[in-house]
């Protein structure tokens, strides 16, 4: 296919990409826009590290081509917030020291972000079905339970 | 602390400063930094070490800030970069914290020592008056100096000093001390950190095409194989640049991401066939085939003579599977090769080992080659990043510009160096007092050469397999058995393989404790207990003893049966880490309790349980390590439950994550960390430790609940129910596919007259002489000028263009990129392929030059303009019923279109298709061109929908069966059929789905494409559904109606929910009992399981879907094979096409799944790989 304009709403700016309209999301956030949150990871929407929000809902944006993507709202692990000002799922994250590579965080936030847009009060159940096909290969997720349970604000202990 | 030290270095050079050094090399000609210290005040400590995700970078700036005064945050720890940091050697073997902080702890305590003289003197005090804080040196008289002042503008250089002292642990305060990791923020927030993030002005895009012997590399074939590479296959790809090759490998470069991954799908490729390799099913039979080196590692006692004398003498054998570090993000590397210097951004393991390859690689010296290391994706061993690293610099020498490689989920999972399978041979047995009479064990690890990967294939490297000396990790038992002999096989690699976390510690502690586990039993004794009996090491004594005591563990001298479907058992395992070369050095001390509950009925094992104690002696940063143990317990609990590399003909077949499941998170057990306060010995290693009593301590606790021995990892269900029942599991076998059903005739169509006898008599003697007539030529009708649509209005253009929507001509008259309706389209018809033909109003290639009675006799009678025959592929024996004043909008919309100039290739039909004056008779046979007479019985809606769903719409050209000459059967209407390789499902009451189609079901597919009880339009009806959209909501209503009208009555709506909720209630899938259930699990549900978390795009439940149900599983294979890449809507969502990362046999197992699963009332498809490769070809 060839190239063409494409607009898209990306963390609230519209943003004018040339590319193929079949060319997957993932590497027009990357590659066109510069954002590292989602990586690739499997390429068959399989893994979840790609994952982004697309009119609040959890995306895998490997297998979503932009021209699927026009006048939809897409926000990725940048569009949360930044180390400055992080998002309250980033932060609960950070605090829970909740990855040891990390490559697969971007989709455990994002994911974690989308379950709470449904669900503000997950049980831990609800949280390990919604989270099971976001892959981690290190082994944080006893650390991610935590970590999603405390931006659900059922951890509280300030400082721990 | 920042997580790069740039900034700190380019200031660095300008000012003055402190360095601890030693040598780089024997003529002393350079030297290696491990600390700095600049004028500013700021500290970059150096470390030859990378980090892997483990968190060294955090557990080394804390050893660093703790030896130097200085506070945490101010050093900045550089890793692996090879033109800043001393070569230490690749990062294995836990050895980080343990052996190579060790040089730079001294560092910061050397130069500590030179800062605090320097000061006394300055400060004219003795040393022990002064204090330190934060790098500010105080006297008790409050004069201060700080580090940087007493630097100055100075160029301090001091040799490492071996004998420097360090602080002594009672005086810590930093280490020790639990530390929020330093790299966390900016990966919680998507800053540049890893290596698959970089970019560099005028950066191109590479990906590689692999050699068919997927992760084999050794052998005569390798970088041989070679034939062809047609680069015209990816000439029309935007922005390509070059397609690379050299030997077995091949890359290609583009400007963009997206085309350099479509040119390597793409391009033509020609490889000889792959020679037989070794059977890999079989492993311990291919382990034992391998030729081997026997190496006595250890030899004690008299152990012939024991076990001639044993009372219960005992011979065992355990086998360990193949396994993946299956690192999240594949592989990726930037490489920027210039003759002045070659800079390479790699995600390596060890940046010097890599410089090293790259080097030869380019022919050059290593000094040429900077290797710039960033962090990758978790890796516990080798993966791939040395290889892409290599492919990076590869297309890079060739294009002249920098280049980045990703390699593709499939690459990293076929070629990584696998972790090896290993096979332990252990003999023995019990003294008549219960004393083990004698220990002999024999271990075989087919590892560990790997070489990077493009020296292979470019010829640089032989490949010919090296014996490599790693087969001994722990291969000696921790238990003092008076008679004991240890050898290990050393063995060349089978398929290529490397380190892999416990590397042959593992696999050989695995066989170590389910052996001294079956003893116990053996003997009647307590498996703790008896373990204490031979346990010399006090440290190992206690942590058993703590780990019991923590669990509550309650002896069991005798083996407990136990009741019930669902039985429960606890397991015991204890190892300690013995890694580098033998005889190596321990790590930290690992114990185990596994809890586990075993289904008796479906095999299914879940680790409910583990309390994981371990000695780590001095614990840099608790949190880290706390960390690294639940990392390691679930890592090793997925391994050891579920990671088994699968292979055909002895290539690996296991690409994408439903092949090589990993544990998720409602699998995962509780976790019970114990930490023994050791803060006053030295640091240990604790990246692996953890890990390796994991198999035992599960299999012994499946032992205790089943009271069965299971030596052979992974426990999948399947294996346990093997183990259980002693045989072999019961394969279903596969049924014979059964017919096509012969369609009902209780459906005809409704709008064909049947013939009497003698109007067939009459038409066969039309056919006679239509074919009689064959070499005439038929009547042309003249052309006209020039088309001129402005005589038509608006409102009739705009008709027309619904009216071509519904008959979807751009459908077929549209080539795969081509212009709107310019034709080209290739269609595969029984008899040969047609293309479609222009249908733009260009005068010379489209229907320009036809006037609306050739446009009017084309569409009823299949005549050209010229005269020629059209074939029916084009349907106008149903186009034939649309009425005059449909006829003349169309023909208007299609005059006031843009002429396209654009010739269609020829047709390649087979003698006689080829003849086309014998369509005459054809049309005399089934042709009846008469316009649409609606029937006054029906209802105004059957009736507009009949005209649609006939005339335009021609729904039955491929929802009816056809007979032998490609006409459709008039008895069997809408009985299903087949296009483009697609199955058109039958639409009446002969519906495979469990609920039958109502209208508003119909209603709802054709104008959203997407039905709750059918599923959503794929493969050829998307762009159908798609088209329909211009249709006004009671056209498509109507068209509901008409077609329900052939359906059976479904049942109510509330019925029908029930029906559905029960239908996906009894086939929810709850346990990965076979390889296609876990290729579901892996790569389906995410998708497609009811009730998961809402994704982007429709979750079509399988359990009411069509396909599934129907006779024969090509939808369900096309789907699965190519995806939906262009759905009707895109609210629909869309499904990635597995075709490249799932062989045809593992297809075939997921569709046999599918079907056993989610249609358990039909019978199972045959010859399901047959259809597969089919379906496969058929594109």
């Amino acid at each position: 296919m060839m190239p063409t304009k494409v607009r898209l709403n990306v963390n609230g700016t519209v943003r004018e990409i040339d590319a193929a309209p079949d060319t997957p999301l993932l590497y027009v956030l990357r590659n066109d826009l510069g954002l590292n949150g989602p990586k690739y990871g499997c390429g068959l929407g399989e893994c979840g590290t790609c994952t982004v929000l697309i009119d609040g809902i959890a995306a895998r944006s490997c297998v979503i081509p932009i021209e699927g993507c026009v006048g939809r709202d897409i926000v990725t692990l940048e569009g949360l917030g930044s180390r400055e000002h992080p998002d309250a799922v980033q932060q609960a994250f950070i605090t829970e020291q909740a990855a040891q590579c990390g490559y697969c965080l971007n989709g455990m936030i994002m994911t974690t972000k989308a379950l709470l847009n449904i669900n503000p009060n997950p049980s831990e159940a609800e949280i390990a079905q919604a989270l099971q096909y976001n892959l981690c290969r290190c082994g944080a997720h006893i650390e991610i339970m935590r970590a999603a349970l405390r931006a659900a604000g059922q951890i509280a202990e300030v400082g721990d | 602390m920042t997580s790069t030290a740039d900034n700190a270095a380019d200031r660095a050079e300008r000012q003055g400063s402190l360095s601890v050094v030693r040598p780089a090399d024997a003529d002393q000609s350079g030297f290696e930094t491990f600390i700095k210290i600049t004028a500013d005040g700021s500290v970059s400590a150096y470390n030859g070490h990378v980090d892997l995700g483990t968190g060294i970078r955090t557990a080394l700036g804390q050893i660093v800030a703790e030896e130097l005064d200085v506070s945490f945050a101010r050093v900045v720890i550089v890793l692996g970069d090879t033109s800043r940091v001393p070569n230490q050697g690749a990062t294995i073997a836990s050895e980080t914290i343990q052996i190579i902080a060790v040089p730079l702890r001294k560092a910061a305590a050397q130069a500590r020592q030179f800062l605090i003289s320097r000061a006394a003197e300055r400060l004219e005090l003795p040393i022990a008056d002064l204090t330190i804080e934060d790098g500010l040196i105080r006297g008790h008289d409050n004069r201060s100096v700080s580090y940087g002042e007493l630097i100055g503008d100075e160029t301090i250089r001091l040799g490492l000093a071996d004998d420097m002292p360090v602080k002594a642990v009672g005086s810590y305060s930093i280490v020790g001390q639990s530390v929020p990791r330093v790299d966390l923020p900016a990966k919680a927030t998507g800053e540049l950190v890893y290596v698959h993030d970089v970019r560099v002005p005028g950066m191109l895009h590479g990906r590689v095409v692999r050699p068919p012997y997927a992760g084999v590399d050794a052998g005569p074939f390798v970088g041989t194989s070679l034939i062809a590479v047609d680069e015209a296959s990816v000439r029309d790809i935007p922005g390509l640049i070059a397609v690379v090759t050299s030997g077995d490998f091949i890359g290609v470069v583009a400007e963009r991401e997206e085309n350099a991954i479509k040119a390597a799908a793409r391009l033509k490729v020609e490889w000889k066939p792959v020679p037989t390799l070794p059977d890999l099913d079989d492993l311990e039979t291919a382990l034992r085939a391998n030729p081997s080196t026997p190496r006595t590692l250890l030899d004690k006692g008299d152990v012939d003579t024991a076990i001639a004398g044993a009372a219960r003498p005992m011979r065992r054998t355990y086998t360990w599977p193949y396994q993946m570090h299956a690192s999240m993000g594949p592989s990726c590397a930037v490489a920027d090769y210039s003759e002045g210097c070659i800079r390479v951004w790699s995600g390596t393991q060890n940046p010097h080992v890599l410089r090293s390859d790259l080097a030869q690689l380019m022919d050059r010296p290593e000094s040429a080659v900077e290797i710039i290391r960033l962090e990758a994706a978790g890796c516990y061993g080798r993966n791939c990043a040395d290889d892409v690293s290599a492919d990076a610099l590869l297309l890079s020498r060739a294009v002249g510009r920098p280049v980045r490689v990703q390699l593709t989920r499939e690459q990293e999972h076929a070629w990584e160096p696998k972790g090896t399978a290993q096979l332990i041979d252990v003999n023995g047995g019990l003294n008549a007092d219960d004393s083990v009479a004698a220990y002999d064990f024999a271990t075989r690890y087919p590892s560990n050469g790997a070489p990077t990967l493009a020296l292979l294939l470019t010829g640089k490297v032989a490949p010919i397999p090296a014996v490599f000396e790693m087969g001994d990790r722990t291969a000696i038992p921790p238990y003092d058995y008076d008679n004991m002999r240890v050898v290990a096989h050393d063995m060349p690699p089978i398929v290529r393989a490397s380190w892999f976390r416990g590397v042959s510690a593992l696999p050989n502690s695995f066989a170590h404790e389910s052996y001294i586990d079956e003893l116990a039993t053996e003997a009647g004794v307590d498996p703790i207990e008896y373990r204490l009996r031979y346990l010399k090491d006090e440290r190992a004594i206690d942590l058993v003893n703590a780990v019991a005591e923590r669990a509550g563990w309650t002896p069991r001298p005798v083996r407990e049966e136990k009741e019930g479907d669902i039985v429960h058992g606890r397991g015991f395992a204890y190892a300690l880490y013995v890694h580098s070369k033998f005889p190596g050095y321990g790590a930290a001390w690992s114990a185990w309790i596994a809890d586990v509950a075993v289904n008796k009925t479906t095999g299914d094992v879940s680790v409910t349980r583990v309390v994981a104690g371990q000695d780590s002696g001095l614990m840099i940063n608790p949190d880290g390590v706390r960390h690294q143990i639940q990392g390691n317990v679930i890592q090793s609990t997925s391994r050891a439950l579920m990671e088994e590399v699968s292979f055909e003909r002895g290539k690996v077949a296991t690409r994408e994550w439903g092949a090589y499941p990993i544990i998720k998170f409602p699998e995962l057990p509780r976790i019970d960390v114990l930490m023994l306060p050791r803060q006053d010995q030295p640091p240990l290693g604790v990246g692996e430790s953890a890990s390796v009593p994991s198999a035992a301590a599960i299999a012994n606790a499946i032992f205790d609940a089943t009271g069965v021995r299971f030596r052979e990892p992974p426990f999948t269900p399947e294996r346990i129910l093997e183990g259980l029942r002693g045989q072999a599991p019961a394969r279903q076998k596969a049924l014979a596919t059964p017919p096509m059903p012969k369609p009902s005739s209780i459906w005809k169509n409704p709008f064909v007259r049947s013939r009497g006898v003698f109007a067939t008599v009459g038409a066969l003697c039309a056919a006679v002489v239509g074919i009689g007539a064959a070499m005439l030529p038929g009547r042309a009708i003249a052309p006209i000028a020039q088309p001129d649509a402005s005589v038509y209005s608006t409102a009739t253009i705009a008709r027309g263009a619904e009216l071509a929507a519904l008959g979807n001509c751009a459908v077929c008259h549209t080539a795969a990129d081509g212009a709107l309706n310019a034709g080209g389209r290739a269609l595969e018809t029984p008899f040969g392929i047609i293309y479609s033909t222009n249908i733009t109003p260009d005068v010379a290639t489209g229907i320009g030059a036809w006037s609306l009675p050739a446009f009017e006799r084309a569409m009823r009678e299949g005549i050209h303009r010229d005269g020629r025959h059209l074939y029916p592929a084009f349907p106008y024996t149903h186009f034939a019923k649309t009425s005059e004043a449909d006829l003349l909008a169309l023909y208007a919309y299609l005059m006031a279109q843009a002429p396209v100039r654009a010739t269609a290739p020829e047709n390649t039909l087979a003698f006689p298709f080829s003849v086309r004056p014998l369509l005459a008779a054809w049309n005399a046979l089934f042709h009846q061109a008469e316009p649409f007479k609606p029937n006054p019985a029906k209802s105004e809606a059957w009736n507009r929908g009949a005209y649609l769903v006939e005339a335009l719409g021609h729904c039955s050209a491929c929802h009816s069966p056809r007979n032998t000459l490609g006409a459709e059967k008039v008895g069997a209407y809408l009985a299903g059929g087949l296009a483009e390789g697609w199955e058109a499902p039958p639409l009446t009451s002969l519906s495979h789905a469990p609920i039958p189609w109502s209208e508003d079901e119909l209603y709802a597919y054709l104008r959203t494409g997407e039905s709750r009880f059918h599923g959503v339009a794929a493969g050829p009806m998307a762009p159908i559904v798609k088209d329909l959209a211009a249709l006004p909501d009671q056209d498509i209503r109507a068209m509901a109606v008409y077609l329900a009208s052939f359906g059976d009555k479904p049942p109510d709506t509330v019925a029908q929910d029930a029906l559905a909720t029960r239908l996906e209630r009894e086939t929810r899938v709850t346990l990965a009992a076979s390889a296609g259930a876990r290729l579901y699990q892996g790569a389906c549900a995410v998708c497609h399981e009811v009730a998961g978390l809402p994704l982007f795009g429709s979750r079509p439940s399988l359990a009411l879907n069509s396909n599934l149900h129907s006779a024969i599983p090509d939808n369900l294979i096309q789907v699965i094979l190519h995806g939906i890449a262009k759905p009707a809507f895109g609210d629909l969502g869309y499904m990635p096409a597995f075709k490249d990362s799932m062989s045809d046999a593992q297809v075939a197992e997921l569709v046999s799944f599918l079907r056993q699963q989610f249609a358990p009332d039909k019978p199972e498809w045959g010859d399901l790989a047959g259809a597969v490769g089919r379906v496969r070809a058929s594109r």
